[in-house]
């Protein structure tokens, strides 16, 4: 038997899997709060703030001075924090579970953060928006690896129960897989709309703008069908239903997220406002609503990343391949689609 | 062996990421390409132009004020460059980090994000603004800039910057000023390039030349500035007389609204013309705002181009010898014209039209104020076909008083709440005034 199948010695390594990731979505948030309030500079130096050791910075200065340097140095800390976590996960993977590939996926995690760290540290020392744009693609992969480690670890993963064979197995897994591929390449778009240089022609924004759009669409469409199929098939398999459910309230919320995104920033669109009035205030730049909806967005991008990864891997491993014959259904519905 | 692998990887991805993007180059500001091609401006001249705004204005990294603009370095500096701040929370490179989105490095409106926006971000090369309380034609006081900084400007994507500290909107409502000169200089240049019908490769340098430097200062510089620094003479400032006193009886209220409704839809006004018989902004859509109808023109001459192009091709089999030689190059040139507006064309910001006001909505963009109303009615709104009903300048004569002015300032408030049956009685009226 595969030595994969045996059941975890250790608890600890999924738990410290969970903390770290746990961690990691906070530090998203407030990567995307150091974009949106354009905090990257506000430290201007790197590993170093103001000559200070990262660690030794005052702490009373960073909670009492500027807020663009309390987002960007708390950014840091928090950065510098989850890569230490990632340290203790691998050296627990090390000891505490004997799947080759899982530590070095711990290895792998480790030199990702290590990566993202320095990415930032680059972009902020040549004050390079591409290398921003970068940075904020990698930090959802990372995220998306860390939630790969909790799924890796978990007890659902190890009792795989030999159910039923649902009639649309494969095809869920495929689903699932492609909705995780377009989920980040939406990340990827975001990413540039947000990093668009300030010089860029107008035409190139629009033509991400219509992408993003387009990308939102393809998204919901995966998602929904997704959602359909497990509820409708694979819904007692644990954890896939409870995932689809999730990852569909996911797509809703971030679909109202983006609208909001878009009038918090630009305001309501002329053909909106054509037939309905749109009350009396216009856009404060840098207001609380403004700052926390767009972050919010960014932040719920990768929260669905890692729903989806969750659910496609899951379904990798819990759903078998199903008989031909019994894939014809959701064969038809592919050609459809 | 693996780990070596790994960290080749590693490496030469972050190797790639770093080197791969490389620093982009800072900002520039760019030539009002539209401008230049249609003054038919050569590359040399297009060169010599740059050095001379460079040398007047500096860069969008480093600006410049010459004395004569008043300007205050300082504060440009503050708001020019890249965004930075320091331990201390002073901020640098405001404009880049609050407009320059939208409204372009070189202020020409024409931001990444501009085209998804409607109404577009303001072009400020041009010195024309629409919310203002100046007379019709003069720039607006850095007070006017200040309120549009700091109130935006509703139902559009111009936001409020009303959480910045007040040093750094005066730096802004300085780079504003700082990008419109610019840009007003540029077109002077460009103007003056024309007008002297320059041969392509002539010189134009003020270096060498004393007296083109002469013309630069005292003439060009000093037509913009002249605009710029008279216009505290420009206010306007209702007279104590014609502003309606706070306590009014409602009778009072009710007479003026019916007075100014008389106003709106009678033939001296004629707000109707474009407003609608129902207030509702349906009467007539089809003019170009004046931005937009820079564009028209240049589209409707490449048009005229391209079809002269065809004659000229026509015309050219008829032709032998010498004469055809000298058609060809003609047309040749005529060719390359048309492929650099093409190229320009697919670039420029679709025109859009001025489409009146719904004043049913209850929304004024430039300020809800009785003030901000009468300054509208006063002044018109600039660029955007809405006429004066004041006088164009001080002294002058306007086709209505200020007390007319205030009464149609309380129709439309009152517009919002009014039936919307009852001035189509009046579509007769509205047909004959037209
Ligand atoms: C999200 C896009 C956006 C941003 C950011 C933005 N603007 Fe605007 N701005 C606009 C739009 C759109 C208009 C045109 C409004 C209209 O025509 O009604 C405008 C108009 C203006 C006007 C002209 C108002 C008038 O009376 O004609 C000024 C001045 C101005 N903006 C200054 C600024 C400054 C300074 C900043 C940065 C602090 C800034 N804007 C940031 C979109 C933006
Ligand atoms: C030639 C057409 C035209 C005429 C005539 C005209 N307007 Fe307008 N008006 C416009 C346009 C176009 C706008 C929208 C401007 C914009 O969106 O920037 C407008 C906007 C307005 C606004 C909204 C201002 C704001 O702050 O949002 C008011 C109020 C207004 N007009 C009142 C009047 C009154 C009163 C008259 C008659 C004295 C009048 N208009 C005559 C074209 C016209």
């Amino acid at each position: 038997m595969n030595p994969d199948f045996t059941h975890p010695a250790s608890p600890w390594p999924h738990r410290w899997a969970i903390a770290l990731a746990c961690a990691t979505f906070p530090l998203l948030w407030v990567g995307g709060l150091v974009t949106t309030t354009d905090s990257g500079m506000a430290v201007p130096d790197w590993p170093s703030t103001y000559g200070y050791n990262l660690f030794l910075y005052p702490w009373t200065t960073w909670l009492t001075g500027p807020w663009d340097l309390f987002v960007e140095h708390g950014h840091r800390l928090l950065g510098a924090m989850v890569g230490m976590m990632t340290i203790v996960l691998l050296a627990l993977l090390w000891r505490r579970d004997d799947r080759r590939w899982m530590r070095w996926l711990g290895g792998a995690a480790l030199a990702l953060v290590i990566f993202q760290g320095v990415l930032g540290g680059m972009r902020v020392r040549f004050d390079e928006r591409t290398l921003a744009m970068l940075h904020g693609c990698t930090g959802p992969l990372f995220f998306a690896v860390t939630v790969a480690m909790v799924v890796f670890t978990s007890r659902c993963w190890w009792l795989r129960e030999s159910s039923a064979v649902p009639p649309s197995a494969g095809y869920i897994r495929r689903l699932a897989l492609v909705t995780c591929i377009l989920v980040y390449l939406q990340i990827v778009v975001g990413a540039v709309l947000r990093h668009v240089p300030v010089a860029a022609e107008p035409g190139a924004f629009v033509l991400a703008v219509r992408f993003h759009l387009f990308l939102a669409a393809a998204v919901t469409l995966h998602v929904a069908l997704l959602a359909w199929f497990v509820l409708s098939h694979a819904r007692t398999i644990k954890p896939l239903g409870g995932l689809a459910i999730i990852l569909a309230g996911l797509v809703a919320v971030q679909l109202a997220l983006g609208a909001g995104t878009w009038i918090v920033k630009f305001s309501v669109p002329a053909w909106v406002s054509d037939w309905i009035s749109t009350g009396s205030v216009a856009v404060q730049d840098g207001g609380w609503l403004q700052t926390h909806i767009i972050t919010a967005h960014v932040a719920a991008g990768s929260l669905l990343l890692a729903t989806s990864l969750a659910l496609a891997l899951f379904g990798q491993r819990l759903l078998p391949f199903a008989s031909a014959a019994r894939d014809a259904v959701s064969r038809r519905w592919e050609a459809a689609v | 062996m693996p780990y070596r692998t790994l960290a080749k990887f590693v490496g030469i991805f972050a190797i790639v990421a770093l080197t791969g993007c490389g620093q982009t180059e800072p900002p520039a500001f760019r030539l009002d390409m539209v401008k230049v091609t249609e003054n038919e401006i050569s590359p040399k001249h297009q060169q010599a132009i740059a050095d001379i705004l460079g040398a007047m204005f500096g860069t969008p990294d480093a600006p410049f004020a010459m004395p004569e603009t008043g300007l205050d370095e300082r504060k440009l500096k503050m708001a020019a460059g890249p965004v930075w701040s320091n331990e201390a929370g002073d901020k640098h490179g405001l404009y880049r980090r609050h407009c320059a989105h939208c409204h372009g490095i070189s202020g020409d409106g024409q931001g990444p994000t501009a085209a998804i926006l409607n109404p577009y971000p303001r072009d400020y090369r041009r010195g024309l603004f629409k919310f203002k309380g100046t007379f019709t034609a003069a720039q607006p006081t850095d007070e006017d800039l200040r309120r549009i900084i700091l109130n935006g400007v509703l139902a559009t994507a111009m936001p409020a910057f009303a959480l910045l500290p007040p040093d750094e909107v005066d730096a802004l409502v300085e780079y504003v000023k700082y990008l419109s000169m610019r840009g007003q200089m540029e077109t002077a240049l460009e103007n003056y390039v024309f007008d002297e019908g320059l041969e392509p490769d002539a010189p134009l340098d003020p270096a060498t030349d004393a007296e083109l430097k002469d013309i630069i200062v005292n003439d060009l510089l000093a037509g913009v500035m002249e605009g710029w620094n008279t216009v505290v003479e420009q206010v306007v400032v209702p007279t104590e007389e014609g502003i309606p006193p706070t306590d009014r009886s409602a009778e009072e209220i009710t007479a003026s609204v019916n007075a100014g409704r008389e106003l709106f839809f009678g033939a001296k006004a004629n707000c109707v013309k474009c407003h609608g018989p129902t207030g509702l902004g349906d009467g007539q859509q089809d003019n170009y705002d004046d931005w937009s109808a820079v564009t028209v023109k240049f589209e409707d001459d490449t048009r005229a181009l391209a079809d002269e192009i065809k004659g000229l091709k026509q015309d050219l089999k008829k032709k032998t010898g010498d004469e055809r030689a000298a058609a060809e190059k003609e047309l040749k040139t005529k060719v390359a014209q048309l492929a650099v507006r093409n190229e320009l064309i697919a670039h420029m910001l679709t025109p859009r039209r001025a489409i009146p006001r719904n004043l049913r909505d209850g929304t004024y963009r430039g300020g809800r104020r009785d003030i901000d109303l009468f300054w509208r009615v006063f002044a018109g709104i600039p660029g955007m076909g809405m006429p004066a009903t004041g006088p164009s300048a001080p002294g002058g004569q306007g086709t209505l008083t200020e007390q007319e002015m205030w009464q149609i300032v309380d129709y439309i408030q009152s517009l919002p709440f009014e039936p919307i049956s009852e001035p189509q009685v009046r579509r007769v009226n509205v047909r004959t005034v037209n």
